[in-house]
């Protein structure tokens, strides 16, 4: 497991806008838990642990991310644009990505911008996995 | 500074039709509930205190025209886009100079896309001989564009019989242009053939922004710190808000188009006062419209940080103050 300070890589320190990743195998399958807010200080970060996430994804035995939406306070479209980043990605690799997990905030988000349509989404991790 | 909506929706000019009417009216019907009214006077306090606007009211279908008006006693027009919504437009015009307004119009072209210029051929002030035209444009093929839709082809009427004093003019970003009373600059967008947001800042220094047709891809985000930097503490920014987010980066990718959700995060990046909402799909219907407006305004809530962004939905008869 490893543990990253996503804002980081290009927060603007007076925000204090952070969001941190970590990620383990679990039941064959990528398990990433990005904790925080994603928006335009840390979206970049968020997008560059998504991609790291979905290669060792498709090194697993069922080549699936799940990403676990509860530790996020909300995402702006930087971040569902990172989403689509990622799928573009894991579409050419084989993997499939699914949103588990969302808060109240993150899943009015993914309805608002329509993103429950073109992403599944789970309730929890066990669903997904 | 007074910003007036002739035309808000995109792509192709719309109407209602007569059951989606019907239907309003049976819905205002149930909503009085067996009340009678005394006279029109209660009866339009009714609707605005009971009915929702999808029902006593419309978006609206003429395309994009939208008029910035400094206010000034002697100020030419300034008018963004000529499409549908121009016809409108110029016949209030006739009305306005008629009472003495200066007959001078300074237009300024997004792009040249269809719907964005198809009301010139239909402009009342352009078969004046007493008016003079300006049309500005980042676009230096504004002219070809105008003529060719009067083409023979096109239309009866050609372009050369056109009374009006109609000159071009081609401007360029990064320069702040001093036009009647206001500073204008211009920003080159992600649109096929390209377009341009044109920035307004009036005497008092108010500002307004015209930013239609203008994606804004997902492999360029950290290009999006410059339109950010366009839209800076303005009063008033008028976005292309065609598509959900979900559609503008899968199926819709590639259409020159944003959404409500990148407008929002835009506007909250550059500080900005309020958004319209604008460029409307042509298949939403009210309902639809008024559901996207809704959205819109509660990810602005759910996403806010600083100071409250105020969403409104652009509809053909909208006016704002700034
Ligand atoms: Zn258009
Ligand atoms: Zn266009």
């Amino acid at each position: 497991m490893c543990t990253f300070l996503g804002g980081g890589m290009q927060a603007d320190e007076d925000k204090e806008s952070t969001m941190q990743w970590q990620d383990e195998q679990r039941g064959g399958a990528i398990v990433a838990l990005p904790v925080g807010r994603v928006d335009e200080f840390t979206a970049q970060g968020f997008s560059a642990y998504l991609d790291a996430s979905v290669d060792k994804a498709a090194g697993t035995p069922s080549k699936a991310l799940i990403v676990d939406m509860a530790g996020l306070d909300y995402m702006s479209s930087r971040g569902l644009r990172s989403l689509t980043l990622a799928k573009r990605k894991a579409d050419g690799a084989g993997v499939t990505i699914t949103l588990a997990a969302p808060n109240g905030v993150m899943r009015e988000i993914l309805a608002i911008s329509r993103y429950d349509k073109i992403f599944a989404v789970s309730d929890s991790i066990d669903d997904a996995l | 500074m007074l910003v007036r909506f002739w035309g808000t929706r995109g792509s192709l000019a719309v109407a209602q039709t007569a059951k989606t009417v019907r239907d309003k009216v049976a819905h205002a019907l149930v909503t009085a509930g067996g009340r009678s009214f005394a006279d029109d006077a209660a009866a339009k306090a009714f609707i605005d205190a009971e009915l929702d606007f999808a029902t006593s009211g419309t978006y609206g279908g003429a395309t994009t025209c939208v008029e910035i008006d400094p206010a000034g006693e002697e100020s030419a027009f300034i008018v963004c886009d000529m499409g549908s919504g121009l016809r409108e437009f110029g016949i209030d015009a006739f009305r306005r100079m008629a009472e003495g307004h200066p007959r001078v119009f300074h237009f300024f072209l997004s792009h040249l896309h269809w719907d964005h210029i198809m009301g010139f051929p239909f402009f009342g002030p352009a078969f004046d001989p007493a008016s003079r035209i300006i049309i500005h444009s980042g676009h230096p093929d504004a002219e070809q564009a105008l003529r060719r839709q009067q083409e023979e082809i096109s239309f009866p009427v050609p372009f050369d019989w056109l009374r009006a004093k109609i000159e071009f003019s081609t401007l360029e970003p990064g320069i702040p242009y001093a036009i009647e009373d206001l500073t204008v600059e211009l920003m080159q967008q992600h649109h096929s053939h390209v377009s341009y947001g044109y920035r307004f800042t009036d005497s008092d220094g108010k500002v307004a922004v015209f930013s239609t047709d203008s994606e804004h891809k997902i492999e360029r985000m950290d290009g999006e710190a410059d339109v950010a930097f366009f839209f800076r503490d303005a009063d008033l920014v008028v976005c292309d808000t065609m598509y959900s987010l979900a559609d503008s980066v899968s199926m819709k990718e590639d259409w020159g188009h944003s959404s409500n959700i990148v407008a929002i995060d835009l506007c909250h990046e550059a500080a900005a006062k309020r958004l319209a909402l604008f460029h409307h799909e042509p298949t939403y219907s009210d309902e639809d419209l008024q559901r996207m407006h809704r959205e819109s305004i509660r990810y602005e809530e759910l996403t806010r940080e600083d100071n409250p962004l105020e969403v409104l939905c652009a509809y053909d008869g909208l006016e704002v103050r700034l």
